[in-house]
């Protein structure tokens, strides 16, 4: 356990830099800092709190926020479901804490890990999850806490840092040429809705349906080909 | 904190610990389901991108161009926090400049 608590180090201070910059934008949005403390221990998920602070910040409408956030985190069903071996003999206690602090940086390591050494398990897990969850808890609440001592950020362009850290975030779910034309229709979609006068949450949905479905027909398109 | 902000922080609590025990429960059964795949592969990247688009629409061209900044800086390092930061430089510096 100790192991994972270490190993994990390196990466979380990548995960801190980016809960600093989460921090500091959720204080400015008028979070106080303990309730941005609240939400990275209860929620633990950095890229659905970004999305559902901004939405809520920029709309105020919780429900369409935190289906947008919880969306984002759909990933962890895979995450968690590749993870039951490893947890396979640890009591159902462990496990229902385990599968909350695990985030993406200590799964990978330690799924990396196991593939050479098979004696790497749950406590790497746990150990490497409990440093992921303290580093998330108070980089964000330090960022809140310079974010609610520094003047107001909106007029240069807060808004912006959002937009920037989504343009980051689909960089980083980018999975190849197929992504395009989904993605394509989407921004033209949710962009045209918007226009439209449309409000932007359900924009974005409908924008995402759109991308969707057209993602789905180009595959089944191709396995015709194939076929 | 407004009981706004406190039903944010309870309902997204609630709805990424629900997808996490989902993953516990029948992980392995949901990912290969069929009619769920699209969504699980593609809802996600998409809704990032509709976020991208609907933040950027009706922005003046200043937003635009740093968007493209911020692009180009999420090809090179994909890294969220020095897209973030280059990005607010770029949106600053436009704005300055074309104050003048």
């Amino acid at each position: 356990m100790k192991q994972g608590f270490l190993s994990i180090l390196p990466l979380a201070a990548g995960a801190a830099l980016y809960g600093f910059a989460f921090g500091v934008l959720a204080a400015q949005i008028g979070f106080p800092w303990w309730g941005v403390a609240l939400m990275s221990g209860l929620v633990h998920a950095g890229s659905s709190q970004i999305v559902a602070v901004e939405q809520f910040g920029s709309h105020g409408f919780v429900l369409g926020a935190v289906l947008a956030g919880a969306a984002l985190n759909l990933r962890y069903l895979g995450i968690i479901a590749s993870l039951s071996e490893v947890l396979r003999d640890v009591p159902m206690r462990l496990r229902l804490l385990a599968i909350h602090i695990t985030g993406d940086e200590n799964w990978a390591l330690t799924m990396a890990r196991r593939a050479r050494d098979p004696d790497i398990g749950a406590a790497f897990l746990i150990g490497s999850g409990l440093t992921m969850i303290s580093v998330w808890v108070i980089s964000t609440t330090a960022g809140a806490l310079i974010g609610g001592a520094i003047p107001d950020l909106e007029g240069y362009g807060l808004g912006f840092a959002f937009t920037a850290a989504f343009i980051a975030m689909a960089r980083a779910m980018w999975r190849g040429r197929q992504v395009i034309l989904p993605w394509a229709i989407t921004f033209a979609a949710t962009l045209a809705l918007v226009r439209a006068g449309m409000g932007p949450a359900f924009a974005i949905v409908l924008g995402s349906l759109a991308g969707v479905a057209i993602a789905t027909l180009d595959r089944s398109r191709r396995r015709q080909d194939i076929a | 904190m407004t009981s706004a902000q406190w039903l944010l922080i309870v309902l997204l609590a609630i709805a990424a610990y629900g997808v996490r025990l989902a993953g516990l429960v029948g992980g392995r059964a949901i990912s290969a389901n069929p009619r769920l795949k699209p969504f699980l592969d593609d809802l996600p990247g998409c809704l990032v991108v509709g976020l991208v688009a609907a933040s950027l629409a009706g922005e003046p061209a200043v937003t635009w161009a740093a968007a493209l900044v911020a692009l180009g800086v999420a090809i090179l390092t994909n890294n969220v926090v020095v897209t973030m930061v280059i990005g607010l430089a770029a949106i600053i510096l436009g704005q300055q400049l074309s104050v003048y």
